[in-house]
Protein backbone atom coordinates (compact mmCIF):
# COMPACT_ATOMS: atom_id res chain seq x y z
CA UNK A 1 0.00 0.00 0.00
CA UNK A 2 1.00 3.56 -1.15
CA UNK A 3 2.43 5.31 1.71
CA UNK A 4 -0.01 8.67 0.65
CA UNK A 5 -3.35 7.48 0.08
CA UNK A 6 -5.03 10.62 -2.29
CA UNK A 7 -2.09 10.32 -4.15
CA UNK A 8 -3.29 6.35 -5.26
CA UNK A 9 -6.68 7.74 -5.63
CA UNK A 10 -5.39 10.64 -8.08
CA UNK A 11 -3.52 8.25 -10.13
CA UNK A 12 -6.02 5.94 -10.53
CA UNK A 13 -8.12 8.46 -11.34
CA UNK A 14 -5.66 9.66 -13.64
CA UNK A 15 -5.59 6.14 -15.26
CA UNK A 16 -9.42 5.41 -15.30
CA UNK A 17 -9.34 9.31 -17.32
CA UNK A 18 -6.64 7.93 -19.63
CA UNK A 19 -8.32 4.96 -20.69
CA UNK A 20 -11.76 6.06 -21.34
CA UNK A 21 -10.11 9.12 -23.21
CA UNK A 22 -7.76 6.80 -25.32
CA UNK A 23 -11.06 4.17 -25.80
CA UNK A 24 -13.03 7.39 -27.09
CA UNK A 25 -9.90 8.55 -29.07
CA UNK A 26 -9.88 5.12 -30.95
CA UNK A 27 -13.68 4.87 -31.38
CA UNK A 28 -13.88 8.09 -33.65
CA UNK A 29 -10.93 7.11 -35.77
CA UNK A 30 -11.92 5.88 -38.92
CA UNK A 31 -8.74 3.46 -39.45
CA UNK A 32 -9.89 2.27 -43.10
CA UNK A 33 -9.86 6.27 -43.95
CA UNK A 34 -5.97 6.91 -42.63
CA UNK A 35 -5.03 3.88 -44.63
CA UNK A 36 -6.18 5.28 -47.82
CA UNK A 37 -4.06 8.04 -46.97
CA UNK A 38 -1.33 6.38 -46.31
CA UNK A 39 1.31 5.89 -49.29
CA UNK A 40 2.27 1.98 -48.62
CA UNK A 41 4.56 2.02 -51.72
CA UNK A 42 6.81 4.89 -50.07
CA UNK A 43 5.93 2.44 -46.49
CA UNK A 44 7.32 -0.61 -48.84
CA UNK A 45 9.97 0.96 -50.42
CA UNK A 46 11.95 2.00 -46.73
CA UNK A 47 11.21 -1.84 -45.97
CA UNK A 48 14.53 -3.92 -45.70
CA UNK A 49 13.09 -6.83 -47.25
CA UNK A 50 16.52 -8.74 -46.86
CA UNK A 51 16.92 -8.01 -43.17
CA UNK A 52 13.16 -9.26 -43.04
CA UNK A 53 13.58 -12.66 -45.05
CA UNK A 54 17.61 -12.88 -43.31
CA UNK A 55 15.56 -13.47 -40.32
CA UNK A 56 12.77 -15.80 -41.16
CA UNK A 57 13.43 -19.45 -40.59
CA UNK A 58 12.65 -21.23 -44.30
CA UNK A 59 14.00 -24.37 -43.93
CA UNK A 60 11.09 -24.61 -40.76
CA UNK A 61 8.73 -23.36 -43.09
CA UNK A 62 9.47 -25.80 -45.71
CA UNK A 63 8.99 -28.53 -43.08
CA UNK A 64 6.09 -27.63 -41.93
CA UNK A 65 4.64 -27.35 -45.75
CA UNK A 66 3.33 -30.83 -46.78
CA UNK A 67 4.47 -30.97 -50.40
CA UNK A 68 2.46 -34.15 -50.83
CA UNK A 69 -0.52 -32.35 -50.94
CA UNK A 70 0.63 -29.20 -52.98
CA UNK A 71 1.57 -31.49 -55.57
CA UNK A 72 -1.80 -33.99 -55.37
CA UNK A 73 -3.90 -30.40 -55.96
CA UNK A 74 -1.44 -29.40 -58.82
CA UNK A 75 -3.38 -30.29 -62.42
CA UNK A 76 0.11 -31.27 -64.23
CA UNK A 77 -1.42 -31.60 -67.88
CA UNK A 78 -2.67 -28.18 -67.53
CA UNK A 79 1.01 -27.19 -66.35
CA UNK A 80 2.15 -29.26 -69.37
CA UNK A 81 0.04 -27.81 -71.83
CA UNK A 82 0.72 -23.94 -70.97
CA UNK A 83 4.12 -25.50 -71.19
CA UNK A 84 6.29 -24.19 -74.64
CA UNK A 85 8.42 -27.37 -75.48
CA UNK A 86 9.96 -25.85 -78.77
CA UNK A 87 11.17 -23.01 -76.82
CA UNK A 88 12.45 -25.29 -73.78
CA UNK A 89 14.02 -27.75 -76.42
CA UNK A 90 16.08 -24.85 -78.26
CA UNK A 91 17.71 -23.56 -74.98
CA UNK A 92 19.09 -27.61 -74.62
CA UNK A 93 22.42 -28.04 -75.48
CA UNK A 94 22.46 -31.22 -77.55
CA UNK A 95 25.94 -31.24 -78.12
CA UNK A 96 26.79 -31.07 -74.70
CA UNK A 97 24.82 -33.97 -73.78
CA UNK A 98 25.79 -35.75 -76.98
CA UNK A 99 29.61 -35.14 -75.73
CA UNK A 100 28.49 -36.66 -72.20
CA UNK A 101 27.73 -39.97 -74.18
CA UNK A 102 30.24 -42.93 -74.45
CA UNK A 103 29.48 -43.45 -77.85
CA UNK A 104 32.59 -45.21 -78.22
CA UNK A 105 32.01 -47.93 -75.35
CA UNK A 106 28.37 -48.00 -76.82
CA UNK A 107 29.59 -49.04 -80.37
CA UNK A 108 31.82 -51.79 -78.57
CA UNK A 109 30.51 -53.32 -76.43
CA UNK A 110 26.77 -52.97 -77.80
CA UNK A 111 24.16 -54.51 -80.60
CA UNK A 112 24.28 -51.01 -81.95
CA UNK A 113 28.39 -52.01 -82.93
CA UNK A 114 27.06 -54.94 -85.09
CA UNK A 115 23.96 -52.55 -86.22
CA UNK A 116 26.61 -50.16 -87.71
CA UNK A 117 28.57 -53.11 -89.06
CA UNK A 118 25.82 -54.39 -91.00
CA UNK A 119 24.80 -50.92 -92.37
CA UNK A 120 28.18 -49.48 -93.37
CA UNK A 121 30.55 -52.20 -93.17
CA UNK A 122 32.13 -52.86 -96.53
CA UNK A 123 35.63 -53.93 -97.86
CA UNK A 124 35.86 -50.52 -99.57
CA UNK A 125 35.30 -48.48 -96.31
CA UNK A 126 37.38 -50.33 -94.46
CA UNK A 127 40.41 -49.90 -96.85
CA UNK A 128 39.52 -46.51 -97.03
CA UNK A 129 40.07 -46.12 -93.55
CA UNK A 130 43.03 -48.30 -93.21
CA UNK A 131 44.99 -45.51 -96.05
CA UNK A 132 43.72 -42.35 -95.08
CA UNK A 133 45.01 -43.35 -91.39
CA UNK A 134 48.20 -44.76 -92.87
CA UNK A 135 48.57 -41.69 -94.92
CA UNK A 136 48.27 -38.78 -91.58
CA UNK A 137 50.49 -41.20 -89.93
CA UNK A 138 52.91 -40.99 -92.54
CA UNK A 139 52.26 -37.16 -92.97
CA UNK A 140 52.92 -36.41 -89.11
CA UNK A 141 56.41 -38.82 -89.44
CA UNK A 142 57.26 -36.10 -92.56
CA UNK A 143 56.08 -32.62 -90.96
CA UNK A 144 58.03 -34.22 -87.99
CA UNK A 145 61.41 -34.74 -89.09
CA UNK A 146 60.81 -31.27 -91.27
CA UNK A 147 60.14 -29.52 -88.20
CA UNK A 148 63.56 -30.90 -86.35
CA UNK A 149 65.57 -29.93 -89.58
CA UNK A 150 64.48 -26.48 -89.89
CA UNK A 151 64.82 -26.03 -86.15
CA UNK A 152 60.61 -25.43 -86.44
CA UNK A 153 58.33 -25.41 -83.11
CA UNK A 154 55.15 -27.28 -84.10
CA UNK A 155 53.08 -25.54 -81.55
CA UNK A 156 53.84 -22.02 -83.96
CA UNK A 157 52.64 -23.68 -86.72
CA UNK A 158 48.69 -23.23 -87.82
CA UNK A 159 46.30 -26.52 -87.49
CA UNK A 160 44.20 -25.38 -90.91
CA UNK A 161 42.91 -22.11 -92.47
CA UNK A 162 41.35 -19.61 -89.66
CA UNK A 163 37.60 -20.43 -90.93
CA UNK A 164 38.01 -24.01 -90.61
CA UNK A 165 39.95 -24.71 -87.09
CA UNK A 166 41.47 -22.66 -84.12
CA UNK A 167 44.63 -20.87 -85.05
CA UNK A 168 46.89 -22.83 -82.27
CA UNK A 169 46.83 -26.19 -81.00
CA UNK A 170 46.53 -25.12 -77.43
CA UNK A 171 42.60 -23.46 -78.44
CA UNK A 172 42.22 -27.56 -79.83
CA UNK A 173 40.02 -29.68 -77.00
CA UNK A 174 42.42 -32.48 -76.15
CA UNK A 175 39.94 -35.45 -77.64
CA UNK A 176 38.87 -37.92 -74.73
CA UNK A 177 41.20 -41.37 -74.73
CA UNK A 178 39.44 -44.70 -75.32
CA UNK A 179 37.21 -45.90 -72.39
CA UNK A 180 39.44 -49.33 -70.50
CA UNK A 181 36.74 -51.73 -71.12
CA UNK A 182 37.56 -51.73 -74.94
CA UNK A 183 41.10 -52.75 -74.31
CA UNK A 184 39.90 -55.59 -71.98
CA UNK A 185 39.62 -59.08 -73.30
CA UNK B 1 40.27 -58.96 -77.17
CA UNK B 2 38.81 -55.41 -79.38
CA UNK B 3 42.47 -54.02 -81.16
CA UNK B 4 42.42 -50.36 -80.47
CA UNK B 5 42.21 -48.26 -83.68
CA UNK B 6 45.31 -47.12 -85.20
CA UNK B 7 46.25 -43.67 -83.55
CA UNK B 8 45.74 -41.65 -86.92
CA UNK B 9 41.93 -42.42 -86.00
CA UNK B 10 42.00 -40.82 -82.41
CA UNK B 11 42.25 -37.24 -83.83
CA UNK B 12 40.13 -35.44 -85.67
CA UNK B 13 41.83 -33.91 -88.82
CA UNK B 14 38.91 -32.31 -90.48
CA UNK B 15 39.91 -28.86 -91.31
CA UNK B 16 43.79 -29.22 -90.80
CA UNK B 17 46.24 -29.14 -93.69
CA UNK B 18 46.83 -31.81 -95.34
CA UNK B 19 50.50 -33.25 -95.36
CA UNK B 20 52.84 -34.20 -98.05
CA UNK B 21 52.27 -38.14 -98.42
CA UNK B 22 48.37 -37.88 -98.62
CA UNK B 23 48.69 -35.50 -101.29
CA UNK B 24 51.68 -36.91 -103.11
CA UNK B 25 49.28 -40.36 -102.65
CA UNK B 26 46.48 -38.48 -104.03
CA UNK B 27 48.52 -36.75 -107.28
CA UNK B 28 49.61 -40.01 -108.30
CA UNK B 29 45.69 -41.81 -107.88
CA UNK B 30 44.64 -38.49 -110.22
CA UNK B 31 47.49 -39.32 -112.56
CA UNK B 32 46.71 -43.07 -112.96
CA UNK B 33 42.81 -42.00 -113.07
CA UNK B 34 43.37 -39.61 -115.55
CA UNK B 35 45.67 -41.80 -117.98
CA UNK B 36 43.44 -44.42 -117.50
CA UNK B 37 40.35 -42.59 -118.16
CA UNK B 38 42.21 -40.97 -121.37
CA UNK B 39 43.58 -44.15 -122.55
CA UNK B 40 40.17 -45.94 -122.65
CA UNK B 41 39.12 -42.92 -124.42
CA UNK B 42 41.90 -43.13 -127.08
CA UNK B 43 41.22 -47.11 -127.22
CA UNK B 44 36.97 -46.29 -127.92
CA UNK B 45 37.99 -43.42 -130.68
CA UNK B 46 40.23 -45.72 -132.27
CA UNK B 47 37.95 -48.29 -132.49
CA UNK B 48 35.03 -46.51 -133.70
CA UNK B 49 37.68 -44.58 -136.55
CA UNK B 50 38.13 -48.73 -137.41
CA UNK B 51 34.51 -49.55 -137.66
CA UNK B 52 33.54 -46.57 -139.57
CA UNK B 53 36.26 -45.92 -141.90
CA UNK B 54 37.87 -49.91 -141.99
CA UNK B 55 41.37 -48.16 -141.10
CA UNK B 56 43.25 -48.37 -137.94
CA UNK B 57 43.95 -45.37 -136.02
CA UNK B 58 47.52 -44.39 -135.12
CA UNK B 59 48.44 -42.67 -132.42
CA UNK B 60 52.16 -42.21 -134.31
CA UNK B 61 50.55 -40.79 -136.92
CA UNK B 62 48.35 -38.12 -134.71
CA UNK B 63 50.79 -37.14 -132.39
CA UNK B 64 49.51 -33.12 -132.12
CA UNK B 65 46.31 -33.98 -131.99
CA UNK B 66 46.32 -36.54 -128.92
CA UNK B 67 48.70 -34.36 -127.39
CA UNK B 68 46.74 -31.42 -127.41
CA UNK B 69 43.39 -33.91 -126.57
CA UNK B 70 45.79 -34.99 -124.20
CA UNK B 71 46.05 -31.53 -122.68
CA UNK B 72 42.55 -30.55 -122.78
CA UNK B 73 41.52 -33.69 -120.89
CA UNK B 74 44.08 -33.45 -118.04
CA UNK B 75 42.84 -29.71 -117.66
CA UNK B 76 38.97 -30.41 -117.93
CA UNK B 77 39.64 -33.59 -115.58
CA UNK B 78 41.74 -31.46 -112.77
CA UNK B 79 39.45 -27.99 -112.96
CA UNK B 80 36.11 -29.43 -113.28
CA UNK B 81 36.74 -31.60 -110.42
CA UNK B 82 38.44 -28.62 -108.26
CA UNK B 83 35.47 -26.09 -109.38
CA UNK B 84 32.85 -28.82 -108.72
CA UNK B 85 34.01 -29.97 -105.25
CA UNK B 86 37.16 -28.99 -104.56
CA UNK B 87 38.50 -32.54 -104.62
CA UNK B 88 39.26 -35.09 -107.55
CA UNK B 89 38.81 -38.81 -107.75
CA UNK B 90 42.33 -39.29 -106.09
CA UNK B 91 41.57 -36.40 -103.38
CA UNK B 92 38.33 -38.07 -102.26
CA UNK B 93 39.85 -41.43 -102.17
CA UNK B 94 42.37 -39.98 -99.69
CA UNK B 95 39.91 -37.75 -97.69
CA UNK B 96 41.41 -34.37 -98.76
CA UNK B 97 39.65 -31.43 -100.04
CA UNK B 98 40.94 -27.79 -101.62
CA UNK B 99 39.34 -24.96 -99.98
CA UNK B 100 40.80 -20.84 -100.19
CA UNK B 101 43.61 -19.71 -98.29
CA UNK B 102 41.30 -18.82 -95.55
CA UNK B 103 39.01 -22.22 -95.22
CA UNK B 104 36.35 -20.74 -97.53
CA UNK B 105 35.05 -22.91 -100.41
CA UNK B 106 37.23 -22.23 -103.46
CA UNK B 107 35.78 -20.35 -106.86
CA UNK B 108 35.63 -21.52 -109.54
CA UNK B 109 38.81 -18.82 -111.27
CA UNK B 110 40.65 -20.31 -108.62
CA UNK B 111 40.19 -24.14 -109.61
CA UNK B 112 41.26 -22.38 -112.67
CA UNK B 113 43.91 -20.69 -111.67
CA UNK B 114 45.02 -23.84 -109.59
CA UNK B 115 45.30 -26.11 -112.70
CA UNK B 116 46.76 -23.59 -114.82
CA UNK B 117 49.83 -23.57 -112.15
CA UNK B 118 50.15 -27.11 -111.10
CA UNK B 119 52.57 -27.72 -114.51
CA UNK B 120 54.88 -24.92 -112.98
CA UNK B 121 55.24 -26.98 -109.86
CA UNK B 122 55.99 -30.29 -111.94
CA UNK B 123 57.88 -28.10 -114.66
CA UNK B 124 60.78 -27.01 -112.39
CA UNK B 125 61.46 -30.46 -111.28
CA UNK B 126 59.19 -30.90 -108.65
CA UNK B 127 60.26 -27.86 -106.35
CA UNK B 128 57.13 -26.73 -106.28
CA UNK B 129 55.69 -29.16 -104.60
CA UNK B 130 58.70 -28.79 -101.56
CA UNK B 131 56.10 -26.24 -100.09
CA UNK B 132 54.05 -28.54 -98.65
CA UNK B 133 57.09 -29.81 -96.19
CA UNK B 134 58.40 -26.53 -95.72
CA UNK B 135 55.90 -23.86 -96.15
CA UNK B 136 54.12 -23.06 -93.05
CA UNK B 137 50.68 -23.65 -93.99
CA UNK B 138 51.68 -26.38 -96.50
CA UNK B 139 50.98 -25.36 -99.41
CA UNK B 140 52.74 -25.95 -102.71
CA UNK B 141 53.49 -23.18 -105.35
CA UNK B 142 49.91 -23.66 -107.40
CA UNK B 143 48.15 -23.40 -103.99
CA UNK B 144 50.04 -19.55 -103.60
CA UNK B 145 49.33 -19.21 -106.84
CA UNK B 146 46.08 -20.13 -106.68
CA UNK B 147 45.17 -18.55 -102.85
CA UNK B 148 44.05 -22.16 -102.00
CA UNK B 149 45.06 -24.71 -99.33
CA UNK B 150 44.60 -28.35 -99.05
CA UNK B 151 42.92 -30.00 -95.84
CA UNK B 152 41.75 -32.84 -94.90
CA UNK B 153 38.17 -33.98 -94.92
CA UNK B 154 37.25 -37.03 -93.66
CA UNK B 155 35.85 -37.53 -90.56
CA UNK B 156 38.60 -39.54 -88.68
CA UNK B 157 35.45 -39.83 -85.31
CA UNK B 158 33.43 -41.38 -87.98
CA UNK B 159 36.26 -44.10 -89.27
CA UNK B 160 37.32 -44.92 -85.57
CA UNK B 161 33.12 -45.79 -84.65
CA UNK B 162 33.79 -48.18 -87.88
CA UNK B 163 36.31 -50.01 -86.80
CA UNK B 164 35.17 -50.03 -83.23
CA UNK B 165 32.02 -51.31 -84.87
CA UNK B 166 33.85 -54.12 -87.08
CA UNK B 167 35.16 -55.31 -83.71
CA UNK B 168 32.03 -55.37 -82.03
CA UNK B 169 30.43 -58.51 -83.21
CA UNK B 170 32.91 -60.68 -81.62
CA UNK B 171 32.12 -59.47 -77.85
CA UNK B 172 28.27 -58.91 -78.25
CA UNK B 173 28.00 -62.65 -79.85
CA UNK B 174 25.63 -61.38 -82.33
Amino acid sequence: MSPNPINDRVERMAQAIAERVVGLVLDSIDLNAIMERIDVDRVVSRVNADAIVDRVDVEKIIDRVDVEKIVERVDVDKLVERVDVNALVERVDVRRIVDQLDIESLVAQTELGSIIFKSTSSVAAEVLDVIRAQGVGLDDFFARWTNRILRRDPASLPLGPSALVSPTPADVPALPALPAQVDAP
Amino acid sequence: MITPPPPALYEGRQGHYAGAVTRLVAFGADVGASWGLYTLGLGAVSLTVALATGRAFSVGRNQVPTLIVLVVWEFLYFAYQWALSGKTIGMAILGIQVVSADGRPMAPRQAVLRTLALPLSVAIIGLGFLGILVQRERRALHDLVAGTAVVYSWDARAARLRWLARQAPETTGS
